[in-house]
């Protein structure tokens, strides 16, 4: 059975299952937030993806990433996922200038998860989803991910969180996500040079008292773009 | 006296010099030497975006990163923006 055979087939073998809730999915243009998808899709979850825009500290290419995810998935499962694309390289900028760089992951992350609220709410979505596996990096350690997720009220699904690479990579192949992540792109350019993977949230909101977090999130909100 | 390394970076679409040890590089300064070389800049405030051959970002911790996949191509950039800036000298630690 080729990949293309094994994703229909799973894809038909949940077909009964009723439609569920609707949530947001944080989408990265990596390998791990297609299959993720896969897998809220899979459920019959109505789903609406954010990506984080990182332009100057990325390129253009996670953005096209994501956009070719998505017309994979839409194409797979015939549902069309809306894409909110929200800028994030004024709220690095502004964690880099104002903030202690060692945590800067975590505060990035929480940016994150309160844009993806902020999205849900205006779309009526009950949850957020992401593709984060516990331990693959610096921002998913499981004390990292209390203080990135903290920031946040709505519940969080993490269809990967047991997953290991080789897993997800798999999966990735099998559903055909795996080619479009794995096409060179710029690694992200804020992150520090030796970002903490243990953090507590006391630290973490004194740092957040330096800067202006809702006139930041409103800013970031206001400036979102629907594909 | 330190000295760069010169690499693809983990995404593969560019490479990046790193500093060892680890520079200050004071961003106004260096805007300036590369603006007075006829060189556009754009200042983001923490790090400097700059159109050599190919695009060139800089930031305070002396990283730079080259936008291309060509090892030669990025090593003649990098040349350019050394003897400007006077950086250390890439290291070959093969």
């Amino acid at each position: 059975m080729d990949s293309a055979e094994w994703a229909h087939c799973k894809i038909r073998r949940v077909r009964s299952v009723p439609p569920m809730s609707r949530g947001v999915m944080l989408m990265s243009g990596g390998i791990d937030s297609p299959v993720a998808l896969y897998y809220m899709l899979r459920q019959r979850h109505e789903m609406v993806a954010v990506h984080m825009d990182n332009r100057p500290f990325t390129d253009d290419s996670p953005l096209e990433k994501v956009v070719d995810h998505l017309r994979a998935l839409e194409g797979a499962f015939g549902r069309k996922v809306p894409l909110y694309v929200l800028p994030h390289g004024p709220t690095q900028i502004t964690l880099m200038r104002n903030t202690d760089r060692h945590v800067g992951c975590v505060m990035c992350r929480r940016f994150m998860w309160r844009s993806a609220e902020k999205v849900a709410e205006r779309e009526l979505a009950s949850f957020l989803v992401t593709g984060e596996a516990l331990g693959q990096v610096a921002s998913q350690t499981l004390s990292n991910m209390r203080s990135a997720t903290a920031s946040v009220q709505l519940p969080i699904v993490r269809p990967l969180i047991g997953f290991d690479k080789q897993e997800i990579e798999a999966v990735a192949k099998a559903i055909g996500t795996y080619g479009i992540s794995t096409r060179p792109g710029l690694c992200c350019q804020a992150v520090p040079d030796k970002p903490a993977t243990r953090t507590n949230l006391v630290q973490i909101l004194q740092e957040e008292e330096r800067i202006d977090v809702e006139q930041i999130l409103d800013e970031c909100v206001r400036r979102a773009v629907v594909m | 006296m330190g000295y760069y390394s010169l690499r693809l970076c983990a995404g593969g679409g560019a490479f990046e010099a790193v500093p060892s040890p680890r520079l200050t590089l004071h961003l106004r300064q260096v805007k300036g030497t590369l603006e007075s070389n006829g060189i556009p800049v754009v200042d983001a405030r923490v790090m400097l975006i700059a159109q050599l051959q190919r695009e060139v970002t800089l930031s305070r911790d002396g990283r730079v990163l080259i936008k291309t996949r060509d090892n030669d191509e990025a090593s003649v950039v990098f040349h350019r923006l050394r003897k400007l800036l006077d950086l250390p000298e890439v290291e070959d630690r093969a």
